[in-house]
């Protein structure tokens, strides 16, 4: 199967995923909306009737048509999530090149909140009291134009900004495995529930926020409304009181912003339940020509780096399919195939996981190459020479500032002597610029300095520090399920493989998971400072420790075997004793 | 069924002249530390320096502290701060305060406990009805208070968790570094409800946590290293027992009565439900290293019943139904000349990592009953083997547990603490 057949058979299998989803949101409205009429023709003294009115009107025609334009924008909504979980993660250096890569598509992102939440005000006015349902009213036999109506608009469209704003302007959409897997009519209880109680409280913020700006602008907006429809202004909300003293308004303001907060967290939660469900995937390539083509292996969903949420299902199986006890379905990877008898499914695994480790590894350290803190720094700081003058008890305390000071990222304020320049001979010949040379050298860097003054240059232009580092971080989930997967391989190969397929290859996962584990032991004294990746960097150092760990202990007898070079054996027996 | 009257008395440890001639002693217990926990308590060399001690207190407004107090503690926290005796001392128009709203505070919760009676206080006594350690009350700490369960993380040198009134907090015993050790935990977790846990168990890989406390009715699944928690839902009573099975399969889950639920992991976490005697609770429980049988014993009965989660037929049936049976009575006899006794409610089981010895102690007696045991695919046998004894005959198990083994040629050691504070290792076959 190709890479290209692969990534299709991969996102059809999604789209369909997401169409279910997009099914899920749309009878989701509905469900909503019934809870809203409930709020609003709540009646105490007559419950059978307030609950047989509820349910006629949404069943009414009038609700059929009228939510028409709002399951539209719905599933608007849902293409564009769809879209950006299936795209490709870019990694943009600078602020520049994020605001081309993606301001299109968040502000698309952004017109598609701002017509749900505008809708959903739409729909849901209609069914409020009369003074709150049409834009125009009768005062004073005049048409006027309902400031009503129009706070409740405004609530909507401000509801789904402020969703954008706060969820998905900076993040981009993730997938999220669930720690408990359960079944799926549960999951969505459990999101239901949690997403409608959540909202009840989260909707108190923005109403308020809201309110303030339409006592602050109401007035205008109501204005230019009227003056733009040739209608009467309405006298109804203004100055403080006007607003904050109408009980009703509010409580239809804040139930409107629940609804649509809520609306929005649900169709991100199904988004992520449905694609997150476990991915159909092979672990033998079956090579019968009667086979269907559509059918993936995990070695090839684990190569497409282009589609994260593949890579990601991907290795999410191969962890659950080596951590659910079923010695069977592990058989597979050590089973010798035809023709020829070798260990084809082990060989692809081994390699792919071997070729993600690496490529990570080697990303990982040219990004840390720019970090000012770590730069240059060796995998292991070597200790720098101790004059034979100084006492012992003073070399002890050196000793021990420069752990202290290794452990917490500290920095010396004078810059380390370099070797280099002792060393040097002292009657080297120095090649000594010409006139042109040196006038051209200043030329460019007074010309640098210049531009960098210009504000805003520097913040759009400028590669913040560890900006490579954290988006490795972040998108290193695939990398934390392989390894722990792998490493379970691996020790389960001492009971379960037969043919002894795997072990060829240990000292070479040994090698590459100490490799990275060194990498990110580097990282652990500015992981705090760098933004963002905080618990993707403890999830991952975790998972590379924990699983070396296991392999080492596992093979504990053998590792001199395993690994004949003195210095990394003598790490790996330290990460046995000490970790 | 077995019994614990056919129990022979093992050769106390420290009878013999010279311990290699033990029948338990191997070469590599010599390496292991000699504890004395209440020794260490007073060793000076453990009253070490931390950096927090070095910095001088600096003098604060009663109004500054408290308020400092409510950002790093809580309202509760700060409560307590406005009505302390210093507070009384600098302002005691503060300290009135603090009294009138505690005695409202007060009445508020009198009310809530009449309509909501099972949420009454956690107190110290009532945890102790429910952990595994035998005299639990009478230990104490300081900064971690009411200290239920300690867990290493599996895979993991380093890492420990201790699970407390204040919630779960992680520690890093880091012993390659001189400086660096902290008097503060790496990382903190509180309960959701502000309750404490009661019981923790790691997972196999060590990357899942989960925890319960005798106030709330789930259990909570953490993930320590993204800082995520998920709750398991519907258990039905307040849970205070967790055990996972040793290969990650099953979670078992005790309550406060007599409810107790097993959880499949991997089959989207359903779950079963099971009742033990009338007005008790699960006291202790164990899996087999299998992860095929559960050993438990309730407080009502000193049996020990058997629970096997394996299909006994090659056709599976359309009502999968598992069975509870009794394998053990472990009601109290006399264990020698001297008539002391052993059995009776039991406190703690301990099964070896081999799945050849089963440990279990006592609540009101002082000798712990070793029971061999031998499993099949199907079945589990049974039959006891010797009971061991502390160095006095007032001296009592407290705590067992058995070290987790790595490799094949290892052998099972069970570490006793017992109540003098002396700690013992014990090598099986």
């Amino acid at each position: 199967m190709s890479h290209l057949s692969t990534i299709n058979a991969c996102k059809l299998l999604l789209f369909r995923r997401c169409l279910q989803a997009v099914l899920l949101t749309v009878g989701i409205q509905f469900l909503l909306l019934t809870i809203f009429l409930l709020f609003v023709n709540f009646q105490l003294l007559r419950p059978l009737h307030w609950i047989s009115v509820t349910l006629s009107l949404v069943c009414s025609m009038y609700t059929w048509f009228a939510s028409i334009p709002l399951v539209g924008a719905v599933v608007l909504y849902g293409v564009i999530l769809c879209q950006q979980h299936l795209a490709e993660r870019l990694y943009c250096p600078t602020r520049f090149r994020w605001l081309v890569h993606y301001a299109p598509r968040k502000l698309l992102f952004l017109a598609a909140h701002l017509l749900v939440g505008y809708l959903t005000a739409w729909l849901y006015t209609g069914y409020m009291h009369t003074d709150y349902r049409h834009l125009w009213y009768k005062c004073y036999e005049q048409d006027c134009i309902s400031a009503y109506h129009v706070y409740l608009l405004g609530m909507g469209i401000f509801a789904g900004c402020y969703y954008f704003v706060s969820v998905h302007m900076r993040q981009e959409v993730e997938i999220e495995f669930p720690i408990v897997n359960h079944l799926w009519g549960e999951k969505l209880r459990e999101v239901l529930y949690s997403s409608l109680a959540r909202s009840l409280i989260k909707s108190l913020l923005p109403t308020l926020a809201y309110t303030l700006l339409f006592w602050l602008f109401g007035g205008v907006v109501c204005h230019k409304l009227s003056h733009i429809f040739a209608v009467d202004l309405d006298e109804r909300l203004e100055g403080f009181f006007g607003v904050a003293t109408n009980g009703r308004l509010l409580f239809y303001g804040w139930l409107l912003t629940s609804q649509i907060l809520s609306n929005m967290d649900l169709m991100r939660c199904f988004y992520s339940m449905f694609l997150s469900e476990e991915f159909p995937l092979a672990i033998t390539k079956n090579r019968a020509a009667f086979v269907q083509e559509k059918e993936v292996t995990v070695v090839a969903a684990l190569g497409l780096s282009n589609v994260y949420v593949v890579q990601c299902l991907a290795a999410k199986y191969l962890y659950n399919l080596v951590t659910a006890g079923d010695s069977e379905k592990r058989s597979e990877l050590f089973q010798l195939t035809e023709p020829g008898n070798r260990p084809a499914n082990w060989r692809s695994l081994c390699d792919q996981c071997l070729s993600l480790f690496g490529n990570f590894t080697d990303e990982l350290i040219d990004s840390m190459q720019k970090i000012s803190v770590l730069k240059g720094s060796p995998s292991s700081p070597p200790l720098t020479p101790i004059s034979e003058s100084a006492s012992a008890s003073l070399m002890a305390e050196r000793v021990l500032t420069r752990q202290y000071n290794q452990m917490h990222g500290i920095r010396s304020m004078v810059s380390p002597r370099s070797n280099a320049v002792i060393d040097r001979p002292v009657d080297r010949i120095h090649r000594v610029p010409d006139w042109c040379e040196r006038t051209s050298m200043q030329l460019e860097q007074s010309l640098q300095l210049l531009i960098n003054r210009i504000p805003g240059i520097v913040y759009m232009f400028t590669e913040p520090e560890g900006a490579k580092t954290t988006f490795l971080l972040t998108h290193s989930l695939p990398l934390v399920f392989v390894i722990q997967a792998l490493s379970q391989i691996c020790v389960f190969s001492l009971t379960e493989d037969r043919y002894g397929v795997v072990q060829t290859d240990l000292p070479d996962i040994i090698r590459s998971m100490s490799r990275l584990k060194g990498e990110l032991d580097k990282l652990s004294s500015v992981a705090s400072n760098l933004r963002g990746p905080g618990s993707s960097f403890s999830v991952l150092r975790g998972a590379v420790r924990r699983s070396l760990f296991h392999i080492c202990v596992a093979f504990g007898e053998y590792l001199s075997e395993l690994i004949p070079s003195g210095e990394e054996l003598h790490q790996l027996q330290t990460v046995i004793n000490q970790e | 069924m077995a019994a614990l009257s056919n129990l022979k008395q093992c050769p106390p440890f420290f009878a013999l002249a010279d311990p290699s001639f033990g029948a338990n002693h191997i070469p590599e217990l010599d390496n292991y530390p000699r504890i004395h926990v209440k020794g260490e308590l007073h060793n000076s060399s453990a009253q070490r320096f931390y950096g927090g001690q070095g910095f001088v207190p600096v003098h604060e407004g009663v109004l500054k502290r408290i308020i400092r107090t409510f950002f790093e503690g809580g309202f509760w926290d700060s409560l307590a701060e406005t009505r302390s005796e210093k507070t009384r001392e600098q302002a005691p128009w503060l300290g009135k305060t603090g009294d009138y709203i505690s005695q409202l505070l007060g009445i508020a919760t009198t009310l809530k406990l009449k309509v909501l009676p099972h949420t009454h206080d956690l107190s110290a006594e009532r945890i102790a009805q429910y952990v595994e350690t035998r005299d639990w009350i009478d230990s104490d700490s300081t900064t971690q208070t009411l200290i239920t369960c300690i867990a290493w993380r599996p895979l993991s040198v380093t890492e420990i968790v201790i699970g407390c009134r204040q919630g779960l907090c992680f520690w890093i015993v880091d012993n390659t570094m001189i400086l660096g050790r902290t008097n503060s935990p790496s990382q903190f977790f509180k309960h959701p409800e502000n309750l404490p846990i009661t019981s923790m168990q790691w997972n196999k890989l060590g990357n899942l946590l989960a925890t319960a406390s005798i106030g709330d009715r789930s259990i909570i699944i953490w993930q320590p290293d993204s800082g995520l928690m998920e709750p398991l839902k519907r258990l039905g009573p307040p849970g205070s027992l967790l055990k996972w099975s040793p290969g990650n399969d099953w979670l078992f889950a005790g309550t406060v009565d007599r409810v107790f639920r097993v959880w499949n992991c991997h089959n989207h976490w359903t779950t079963e439900r099971w009742t033990c005697g009338n007005g008790g609770h699960v006291q202790t429980a164990c899996w087999s290293p299998c992860g095929r049988f559960l050993l438990f014993v309730s407080t009502t009965e000193p049996i020990l019943y058997r629970l096997q989660f394996v299909q006994q037929t090659l056709l599976k049936s359309t009502k999968d139904e598992k069975e509870v049976l009794p394998i053990a009575d472990l009601n109290a006899c006399s264990a020698d000349e001297n008539r002391s006794l052993i059995g009776g409610p039991v406190q703690q089981l301990a099964w070896d990592p081999r799945g050849n010895y089963l440990v279990i102690t006592f609540k009101s007696t002082n000798h712990i009953a070793v029971f061999r045991t031998f499993i099949t695919k199907y079945d589990l046998q049974i039959s006891p083997a010797y009971y061991l004894s502390g160095e006095i005959a007032a001296e009592h198990p407290s705590f067992v547990c058995f070290q987790p083994l790595y490799k094949e040629d290892e052998r099972s050691i069970v570490t006793i603490a017992w109540s003098s504070g002396r700690i013992q290792y014990y090598a099986f076959d």
